[in-house]
Formats: structure tokens, C-alpha cells, sequence
């Protein structure tokens, strides 16, 4: 299923290891290649500010899909006036088609670790955990045995690179939940509690787990740490987009092939598509592109003609798309957009935690809607409830799932509107999904 | 008292003469804000939407609220589940009574209350011994519970609850919320919410369509 897809050379790689070859958690052979360099030097060498400065110059964002600016998190949990801080990994990968969070972990174990160590030097915590979901039982493994690596050496621990600073890093093993992907329903389940997110402001990092300070990271954001210590700001300003520098991992699904790719930010579209949906090869006859759903079970479906859109944070969302999970699919003329709308908006609404109202019954109002267009039984005026009711939801949004979850439905009036008019207007289905549709044409004829 | 002729009238009019420059008892709400006591909290009723339906949604959440642990509730929640089991014991059998369940929108016996008796508890012990009786790692103990029994008994939650401290309306509102958990009673197959939307993806992408009951209409349709 981890099937890394081959990337243009040019390409800079930054989170995943350039080969396969090799045991991850061979830790002399990692620091043969690298490995714990910009730790030490940052422990011995740099003052935690010169850190936190560091990652504020590179303009690394947060991969977790919401693209926070990761200096301005660090500057906050460092300053915020407290004796305890924690540093969160998540990865936890919400998205269950995607498995670039525990693909990085089983491959790059010590660059999450290291990652988690520099930050935890930079806002002075004492103690990381690392989310994983309890499914991806490889990625546990590999995390384990490289932690207990890195402890035995002393890279971590009580004495961490024999300056008698103290960290410790635990795996938490979660799972049951989509809304784990939010960052503070993550700290609740960390917690031992119901999953369900909590207003903002105070962010995590000044009010986090345990009412402490928290920096919640995804495993990707931290694992391009190191690198920006190691070879500085500028060069990791340079990678990628301006506004958003740097590379990402992207779980790219496809008629022609599926698997998980590190590009840099800011690519094209297009050229992503091309990973996946290589014209003129292979036996059967290539189909069109239908749309592109960009940003997993919440994203938004972007047609053709939009391909040249950067896959970069901003751009996306003027889109009405997000990086969200970082999951592209590839749909072709055989798929009905009414039918995949309707299919993410039901799990977005299923998913709800259901803290606020506007998100649990909002969503599940607008799923019956779709469902109605699906069916070929709209009531009248459906379009535009659809479109007011997906923006009070949005407008009353307490976190990002509910802030995203009305994408799907949304984009899908905005830009595949003809299609949308075919089940509205004459209850027909042009792709012929739509099951009872289908149907009732096949009797008429 | 003697007739005097039109007395009556006379203490009619100086009463209404008294009350006519006595000082205006009228709020001019909404231009006056009322001066409400902090504690008021207005008169508490659950509603029904358009359709019928109740409105709550039996989250837990004014339960887990409550001070004294005096909310009861019953209903069926987002996820189309029974729970009408929260409350002190007492009112167990209130709560099954006809009237009692219409309100909660159903007219079956709670099946909480059922598998509520009779369920062996050292195994629970035994667990809360190794993760310390601490309520920071309820996730830990509700999945080594689940794994134990197959599901997590109502019983296993009490005893969570007594051991750890933690309210038992927090353990109810967390053990429901995760897909994996089976609360009070043994479930045919928790957590598939992640294959079902993969395999509806598939479907979807495919042409097949998006719904799970696709392939089961495509006989009647040839029919």
C-alpha cells in the first residue's frame, strides 16, 4: 500500500530518505548519514531562541494541514509563562485513505525524533509524544526500537547529549476517531478524554495538554526540523514556494497508479496529476479527468481547467480546496460528482464530534440534501439551501473540520455546476452512478 | 358603617390616584436590559426539530456538565445508538416505563439494562492494577477492557468510574465517542467506519457508485 511513486530528480527531497536500502532504526548507520547532527549542534552550539529563530526564518508551516506558520507557534509555547511544557507529534494520519504520516514514520523515524527533541530544546519541555494510529503497527515497531535506540545512546533521555537536559519521548498509540486529526481533540484523547475540540484562543500552545503549554506538530513538520538546522533558514526558504517553503508528503490516487510522493509546495497540480494519470500509458485507453479532489474526506473537487493552481496553502483555499490531509484523487468520466460529493459530506457529518450544533445537525441536514440530488428527488430551492446552510456551518465553525467539512458539496456547485443542474433539473445521472436514476431511464427506454 | 352616597366611588378613584403617581413598575425590555439573577438559567426544555425528531442528540455534555450529576437522559445519539442509561440507579425503572421510552423516541427495552447485571469484574480490577487506577490513561484501560470482554460492560464503566475517580458521565460520553469501543453490549463489527469509506471511495471512483447497498440493487433493477 506504501508504494512511493518515482519524482522528477529536480525535485529537492527533504523528509524522506533519497534510498530505500537499510534498516531505519540502525541508528550508527543513520548518524553515519547525519542523523542527530543538528542536535547536537543546537544543544551545544545554538541558545533555544537561535532555534526558534531559525525555524521562523525558514517559514516552515504546519503540515498538518492547516499551514500555521510553525515560528509563530514556537515563539508563543516558548514565551508562555508556565514551569511545564509538552511537545506533540501527530501522527495519527485522520484521513483513512492516507498513510503518509506512517509512511514517514517507518522510514525516517530519528528525523521525527530529532525534530521532537530540537523542539522540545527550543520552548524548554521535558517530555514529547508521538501519536500514532493503532493500526499502523510497522510504524510502532520502527518508532520503538528507534527510540530505545536513541535512549541507549543518549541522544534522548534523562541525560540528553551529556548536557544533563532531560526528554523523554512516549508513543500513544490512538485510533476511533476521524476528529483525531484536529490538533485539540488529539490533546483530549491524549488525555484520556472524549474527543471534541476546544475554542480558540488560548491556543495549544499557551493552554495545551494538560493545561500546559503544547507545541502540536504533525510528524512531517518536525521532521523537516532538523534539516533547517543543519543546513539553515535560507536554503530552506529557497525550496518550494515563497509563502509556504519547503516539501510535503502527498498520497496521490489515480487511474493510472496510487502511492505516496515528497514534492515541494507550490508544484503544479498538473504535474502531481501526472504522477498518477500518465497519458499514452499502459494498455487500456486513457480516460479524461473528470475533477480533482484535493485535501481527503473534506477537500474540494477542482475541475480540469484549474490544474495549473499551485498546490500551496493559499492558492488552494481561494480554490475551495486544501491541502487538508494531503490526498489527491484522481477522478475520471466514469465517477459522478453528485455521487462523490454525497459520499464525503455523509462521512463528514458521521464524523462530527458534535460539540456545536451548527456542525451536527448543519452537516447532517446538508448530507440530506445531497443525498435528495443523488436521488433524483430534490425539493425545490434545495441548491440554494444547500449553499446558505453551508455557510452557517462555516461561519460558526469551532474547528476546522467543521470549518471544511461543507467543501465537498460546496466546490462541487461552484464548478461542476452543469452536472449538478442534470440531478436537479431532470433527474438524470450523465455518468450514470446515480443509481435509482439509472434505473427509472432504463425502464422508460 | 352609615351609607354615605358615593364613598365607593371616592376609595376607588384615590386608590387608582395613589397607584397613578406611585413609581412605573414596566421594564422597557429590550431597550432596558431586565436585571436577571446569575444563576437563572430560564426554563429548560428539549425540542423537536421539523421533522419530529428530538433535538438532543444524547451527547453527555450538560450531563457531564451538571454539578451534582442530577441530569437523567435517554435518547438516541448522532450515530443512531440507544442510550437511555444515565442517572442514579433509582430511576432505572422510571426510565423503562412506556412513557419514559416514547420520550426517548423508541419503545424498545434498553439493552444497557440488560447486560447491566452478572458480568464478572476482576478482569477490570486486574487491568486498573496495571495502568496505575489513573484517569489520564482511560484510553489505554477502555481498550485492554474491550479487548477482555469484547465489548466495554456498563459494570466495567462503574467500576472505572469508583476506582479512578473520573465521573461517570465523562467514561460514558468517552467510551461512546471512540468507533472501536463497544459500549454495553457486544456490537457485530466496531470501527468499520474507516473501511466502509474506503470501500464507498472505491465504489465511487469506479463508476460503480458511492453507496454500500449498490451491489444488492443491481439484481432487483435487472429483475
Amino acid at each position: 500500500m506504501t508504494n512511493l511513486l518515482a519524482t522528477p530528480s529536480s525535485w529537492p527531497r527533504v523528509l524522506l530518505p533519497a534510498t530505500d536500502g537499510g534498516d531505519p532504526t540502525d541508528l550508527d548507520s543513520a548518524i553515519r548519514t547525519g542523523a542527530f547532527e543538528a542536535l547536537k549542534t543546537a544543544v551545544r552550539a545554538m541558545t533555544p531562541s537561535q532555534v526558534v529563530t531559525a525555524v521562523a526564518g525558514s517559514g516552515l508551516r504546519g503540515r498538518g494541514g492547516a499551514g500555521f506558520p510553525s515560528g509563530t507557534k514556537w515563539r508563543a509555547a516558548a514565551s508562555a509563562p508556565e514551569a511545564r511544557r509538552y511537545v506533540v507529534a501527530n501522527g495519527y494520519g485522520a484521513d483513512p485513505a492516507v498513510q503518509t504520516d506512517r509512511t514517514l514514520l517507518e522510514r525516517a523515524p530519528f528525523a521525527v525524533i530529532e525534530g521532537m527533541a530540537l523542539a522540545a530544546y527550543a520552548i524548554d519541555a521535558r517530555q514529547g509524544f508521538i501519536a500514532v494510529r493503532s493500526d499502523a503497527e510497522a510504524a510502532i515497531r520502527t518508532l520503538e526500537a528507534a527510540i530505545s535506540a536513541a535512549e541507549e545512546t543518549g541522544l534522548i533521555g534523562p541525560d540528553a547529549v551529556e548536557t544533563g537536559w532531560p526528554v523523554r519521548i512516549e508513543i500513544r498509540p490512538v485510533q476511533g476517531a476521524y476528529m483525531l486529526g484536529e490538533e485539540t481533540v488529539l490533546l483530549k484523547a491524549l488525555e484520556g478524554k472524549r474527543g471534541q475540540p476546544e475554542q480558540r484562543p488560548p491556543h495549544p500552545a499557551e493552554q495545551g495538554l494538560f493545561g500546559r503549554p503544547t507545541l502540536v506538530h504533525n510528524v512531517q513538520t518536525l521532521a523537516a526540523v532538523p534539516w533547517i538546522v543543519n543546513h539553515g533558514a535560507e536554503a530552506y526558504a529557497a525550496i518550494g514556494s515563497k509563502a509556504s517553503p519547503g516539501t510535503i508528503l502527498v498520497q496521490l490516487r489515480g487511474p493510472g497508479g496510487a502511492g505516496i510522493a515528497e514534492v515541494p509546495i507550490g508544484t503544479k497540480l498538473r504535474d502531481l496529476v501526472d504522477l498518477v494519470h500518465a497519458r499514452g500509458r499502459g494498455s487500456e485507453p486513457e480516460r479524461p479527468i473528470k475533477a480533482v479532489l484535493v485535501g481527503g474526506p473534506s477537500g474540494g473537487f477542482l475541475p480540469p481547467d484549474l490544474l495549473d493552481t499551485p498546490y500551496e496553502y493559499d492558492a488552494l483555499r481561494a480554490v475551495d480546496a486544501h491541502i487538508g490531509s494531503g490526498s489527491i484523487v484522481v477522478a475520471d468520466d466514469q465517477a459522478c460528482i453528485v455521487d462523490l460529493a454525497r459520499l464525503l459530506t455523509r462521512f463528514c457529518a458521521d464524523q462530527a464530534c458534535g460539540k456545536t450544533i451548527p456542525c451536527r445537525i448543519g452537516t447532517r441536514r446538508l448530507s440530506e440534501i445531497v443525498d435528495r440530488m443523488a436521488a433524483g428527488t430534490p425539493r425545490p430551492g434545495d441548491a440554494a439551501l444547500a449553499l446558505d446552510l453551508a455557510s452557517d456551518i462555516v461561519g460558526s465553525a469551532l474547528c476546522d473540520h467543521e470549518r471544511l467539512a461543507t467543501l465537498p458539496t460546496t466546490s462541487a456547485m461552484r464548478y461542476f455546476r452543469p452536472e449538478l443542474d442534470d440531478h436537479l433539473l431532470r433527474s438524470t445521472c450523465p455518468a450514470g452512478v446515480c443509481h435509482p436514476i439509472a434505473v427509472a431511464l432504463a425502464g422508460r427506454a | 358603617m352609615s351609607f354615605v352616597p358615593g364613598l365607593g366611588l371616592v376609595r376607588g378613584m384615590a386608590l387608582t390616584l395613589r397607584r397613578f403617581f406611585e413609581p412605573k413598575v414596566t421594564n422597557l425590555y429590550p431597550e432596558v436590559p431586565a436585571s436577571i439573577p446569575p444563576k437563572f438559567r430560564g426554563r429548560l426544555q428539549l425540542l423537536y426539530d421539523e421533522y419530529g425528531t428530538l433535538k438532543c442528540e444524547t451527547c453527555f455534555q450538560c450531563a457531564q456538565a451538571c454539578p451534582v450529576e442530577c441530569i437523567d437522559m435517554g435518547g438516541v445519539d448522532t450515530k443512531g445508538r440507544y442510550a437511555i442509561h444515565w442517572g442514579p440507579p433509582e430511576t432505572y425503572g422510571e426510565r423503562r416505563e412506556e412513557s419514559a421510552l416514547r420520550r426517548a423516541g423508541r419503545t424498545v427495552p434498553d439493552p444497557v439494562y440488560e447486560h447491566f447485571h452478572g458480568i464478572d469484574l476482576h478482569a477490570v480490577d486486574e487491568i486498573l492494577e496495571g495502568f496505575d487506577h489513573d484517569p489520564k490513561e482511560l484510553l489505554g484501560i477502555l481498550a485492554a477492557i474491550q479487548a477482555e470482554y469484547g465489548y466495554v460492560p456498563v459494570a466495567a464503566l462503574k467500576r472505572v468510574s469508583q476506582s479512578t475517580g473520573a465521573w461517570y458521565a465523562m467514561l460514558y460520553g468517552t467510551a461512546t465517542y471512540y468507533d472501536h469501543l463497544a459500549v454495553g453490549a457486544p456490537a457485530a463489527a466496531p470501527g468499520r467506519a474507516d473501511e466502509a469509506y474506503l470501500g464507498a471511495l472505491d465504489g465511487a471512483l469506479s463508476g460503480r457508485g458511492a453507496r454500500p447497498d449498490a451491489a444488492d440493487d443491481a439484481p432487483a433493477g435487472e429483475r
